[in-house]
């Protein structure tokens, strides 16, 4: 079997995973065993663009350099980096837990038993990088920070009538700040009160509380439930779309004791928040669904969430959908980037891999959704969610204008103001059509079937438009087909 | 390549270096594999460093397709790095117009030893080039930039056409306006050609090695300079920088080249009354400006502002101490400042942040966040200066207009923070 390749890495390794996690909790301090770039990257030049912060403060690292690598190993450095921060002062009040990363694990640092010599309590995190993804590693996180710092202090806290947890985000979840303020409003409004959101919004100190919920809502399904199940309290996940999210809210208000509350938070979500989508459908909008396609990729929670809820519910054709993990018969990236250099769906929502991969296929035709991570954007208003009621009104929305401006592209414009003549075009238009030949008809067919469907219509009247002033340029009297892949190519079709 | 000092070798009295600011090294190498035409990088390392490697060079680099051989343990230990780097360097040649595949080694041990002579130097219309860039023994990005480029040339320049008396080299990545500028004036002395590097063009790198000169604008091209030397090439320290540097650096590439003596002084003398009028119209004095940024090219700006009439008592950076970056360095401290630090720490800016009490910093992010949070103006020196032209009369009227407006508008920066600090 040839080695299995990679192609624009979409899931980052257990270290991240550990770093993102703990780091979001203010009173956790972070020593990374790792070279300076593992430390920049992670704590500085990738979470300024998925989490829009200019750095995360509670991390140092270790700076390993040859002489760690060349058979020093890490533990002076380690040690010499905890005195320092300790004088520092930076540790005041801290919980400090030291990590490995691939680097530190490829030459075989267990600090284990070295970080019992430094500060009382010290713990020492293997974040086995070389084997677990991001979507493992936060998970085991989680269960490893319960096991440490929960359950030896939970044993006296009880379940309090009507809390809920939510687990995660963590730093680097996609579009969190939106959903998490959306899994709130629903669980408030199903009859809940909030006890945690864990790690985003806790302390360390807080984490024994964890115990105190009565239900577990876990935001993701690609992390969280290894927790969630630690805990032994009845777990829902956040929910997409119209129908997942009134079992939801139902769910919850069974599981309370508050189903009163529950129903009478939908039947008003229906009649305010939701009211959009009703009005969308019954509207001209909702037509253009059934004949629009939809390409996914995303967080496995996104990648399910949106195809239940544009396909299922919508009725749009879901063109693919791949999932981050991957699951078994998804599409991996080299194939994703043949199915957009063959023919994009009229939408992708992905990561800026797939950005890329219409960029490189000229897809100027696609519109594309950031959905997932990576690539650089903010998403740090909480009006955007793609989960919940809100949700699925944003979602519709945020379709709907996609349709607006690409139909808006394919409006005629004078040509003097887009081929910035100062008058009209100089070549005298002799009436009626120029004689396609078959073949040329073939080859501009051959093009505008790649398109999506909605553009196609205005964008068949405008290619056939340019083959035929670039004819007339020339003084042709029939079009050719070499003259169609030419005036295609022009276009950038 | 000198290791990061240790608590017992901690000179007193100096700031710990618990925090180095640096972009991970190997992003420098990146960045100038993945801009290039035709060029498509492998990279072999552990996912946790390619996430973020792919993550920056696809912000910051290129919109372009990044493959790797899968690097788990069960490959890391079963041996098989070097035939999952060559499989991928089979797909990478693939690509259409595939005419380069750089492969990156990087820190995890296994791959930073990646024997050359098992990879392909070939496959199809590709040259395949081994760069070297673990972050631990390279210490910074912008000397990564250094290692990738002296790779490329040593492959690719041609020794075997005929030498070029009269093309410089000009290295150094600098905003493509000034490229033109530069290109200009060298020309009217009487040079035939310039080749900038690193630049989009493979056969740039080709023509590269006919060149007679090398001008390394920028301090951290040690490499390059190295080879350029080895060629026997003739190299022109310090870059065209405000009155001083602009003139000097004329003067000099005009000598190494045997150009026309009067002709080279008649342009050098309009090019200095040009930026002299520049600095006549406007002046940053009265200005206390830190500069720490972590590009490598900080020295350079610092004497900007400083011949601009700013005061600049602290400039840091994230490259080691070289011969290259000693003039620039004595120029500014025979002219108050006051420390200059190399492969520099967190905790060494916010000293001087503490001890300077600057009108203005251009920093890294975290830096820039800092002094931010204390009301100072502050920007990202990566984002804000090194995209803006920079060097002769133009780039000097554009640096100093930037950083008079940004002075300009210091109350913002002391009202945001007092929203915030209510």
């Amino acid at each position: 079997m040839p080695p299995a390749l990679i192609r624009d890495l979409s899931d980052t390794s257990g270290y991240w995973a550990a770093v993102w996690t703990m780091c979001a909790m203010p009173d956790v301090h972070v020593i990374a065993d790792a070279p300076v770039g593992c430390f920049n990257l992670v704590a500085t030049a990738v979470p300024d663009y998925t989490d829009a912060i200019p750095h995360i403060e509670n991390m140092t690292p270790a700076t390993i350099t040859e002489q760690e690598v060349g058979g020093k190993g890490t533990s002076d450095k380690v040690r010499w980096t905890y005195e320092n921060l300790r004088a520092s002062g930076a540790l005041n009040g801290k919980q400090l837990i030291v990590i490995s990363t691939a680097e530190s694990e490829m030459i075989g640092a267990d600090l284990s038993s070295v970080v019992t010599t430094l500060g009382e309590g010290t713990r020492f995190y293997w974040s086995n990088s070389l084997s677990e993804d991001e979507w493992s590693g936060r998970d085991r996180v989680l269960r490893w920070l319960w096991d440490q710092f929960g359950a030896p202090r939970a044993a006296d806290v009880q379940p309090a009538p009507g809390t809920v947890n939510i687990i995660g985000p963590t730093y680097g979840c996609f579009n969190s700040p939106s959903d998490l303020e959306e899994v709130k409003r629903l669980i408030v409004g199903a009859g809940g009160r909030i006890n945690l959101v864990y790690p985003m919004e806790a302390t360390l100190a807080d984490t024994p509380r964890l115990a105190a919920a009565q239900v577990n809502v876990v935001m993701y399904r690609e992390f969280g439930a290894g927790l969630a199940s630690m805990l032994g309290q009845p777990m829902l996940y956040a929910p997409f779309g119209l129908r997942e999210t009134t079992s939801f809210v139902r769910e919850l208000g069974q599981l309370l004791g508050t189903m009163d509350q529950a129903e009478a938070f939908i039947a008003a979500e229906k009649r305010t928040t939701l009211r959009a989508v009703w009005d969308l459908w019954r509207g001209p909008q909702g037509d253009w669904f059934g004949t629009t396609d939809v390409g996914i990729v995303a967080g496995r929670s996104y990648a399910e969430g949106l195809a239940r809820y544009l396909g299922d519910e919508l009725g749009m054709k879901i063109a693919f959908v791949s999932a981050r993990p991957r699951r078994p018969n998804d599409p991996d990236n080299d194939q994703i980037r043949q199915m957009l250099h063959r023919r994009a769906p009229a939408f992708v929502f992905g990561s800026i891999n797939e950005k890329i991969y219409l960029s490189e296929a000229g897809a100027k035709f696609a519109r594309f959704f950031m959905a997932a991570f990576p690539g650089p954007t903010v998403r740090r208003a909480v009006g955007t969610p793609f989960m919940g009621y809100r949700g699925a009104v944003y979602v519709v929305q945020e379709i709907v204008n996609g349709l607006y401006d690409t139909l808006f592209n394919f409006l005629p414009v004078d040509q003097a103001y887009s081929m910035m003549r100062s008058g009209p075009p100089k070549i005298e238009s002799a009436p009626g059509n120029l004689p396609w030949s078959l073949e040329a008809k073939a080859v501009l067919d051959e093009a505008l079937e790649k398109l999506p469907y909605i553009p196609r219509i205005s964008a068949s009247r405008q290619m056939q438009m340019h083959v035929e002033t670039l004819a007339r340029e020339r003084a042709l009297k029939e079009i050719t087909p070499d003259l169609v892949r030419e005036a295609l190519a022009n276009a950038g079709m | 390549m000198e290791p990061i000092a240790l608590s017992a070798e901690q000179p007193q009295g100096h700031t710990c270096k618990l925090h180095p600011q640096s972009m991970c090294p190997a992003f420098g190498s990146l960045r100038i594999l993945s801009r290039i035409e035709g060029s498509h990088p492998v990279m072999a390392t552990d996912t946790g460093c390619l996430y973020g490697l792919t993550f920056v060079t696809h912000f910051y680099g290129a919109r372009k397709s990044i493959l790797a051989p899968t690097l788990g343990s069960a490959e890391l230990y079963s041996g098989e790095i070097v035939e999952g780097t060559r499989a991928a360097i089979e797909a990478a040649a693939r690509e259409p117009g595939c005419r380069l595949v750089p492969v990156v080694s990087l820190c995890v041990a296994e791959t930073a030893g990646m024997p050359e002579e098992l990879l392909p130097r070939r496959v199809g219309d590709a040259e395949v080039v081994l760069v070297r860039v673990p972050a631990y023994a390279i210490h910074s990005h912008p000397e990564a930039k250094d290692v990738a480029l002296e790779a490329l040339l040593r492959r690719l320049g041609d020794r075997e056409g005929p030498r070029e008396d009269r093309t410089v080299v000009v290295v150094g990545e600098v905003f493509p306006a000034d490229q033109l500028a530069i290109d200009a004036v060298l020309r009217r002395m009487g040079v035939e050609a310039t080749v900038a590097l690193p630049g989009r063009s493979i056969d740039d790198l080709r023509r590269a090695g006919r060149a007679a000169a090398l001008a390394p604008l920028h301090p951290f091209y040690k490499g390059v300079t190295r080879l350029y030397r080895e060629w026997g090439a003739s190299v022109a320290g310090g870059a065209p920088v405000g009155i001083s540097g602009t003139y000097a650096w004329l003067k000099s590439i005009g000598a190494l080249l045997n150009l026309d003596p009067a002709l080279v002084d008649q342009v050098a003398q309009e090019e200095r009354a040009k930026a002299e009028a520049v600095l006549a119209a406007k002046s940053l004095k009265g200005a206390r400006v830190l500069v720490t940024g972590y590009e490598g090219t900080e020295l350079a700006y610092a004497r900007l502002l400083v011949e601009a009439g700013a005061e600049v008592p602290y400039v840091s950076t994230s490259i080691g101490a070289d011969p290259l970056a000693l003039p620039d360095e004595l120029w500014l401290k025979a002219r108050g400042t006051q420390e200059v630090v190399y492969r520099k720490a967190l905790e060494e800016d916010m000293a001087a942040l503490d001890r300077y009490a600057p009108d203005f910093v251009l920093g890294t992010t975290p830096f820039a966040a800092a002094a931010k949070e204390r009301g100072i103006p502050a920007m990202y020196f990566t984002n804000q200066l090194a995209s803006r032209p920079f060097f002769l009369s133009g780039g000097m009227a554009a640096t100093i207009g930037f950083v008079a407006e940004t002075l300009e508008r210091s109350n913002r920066y002391r009202e945001m923070l007092a929203f915030f600090a209510e």
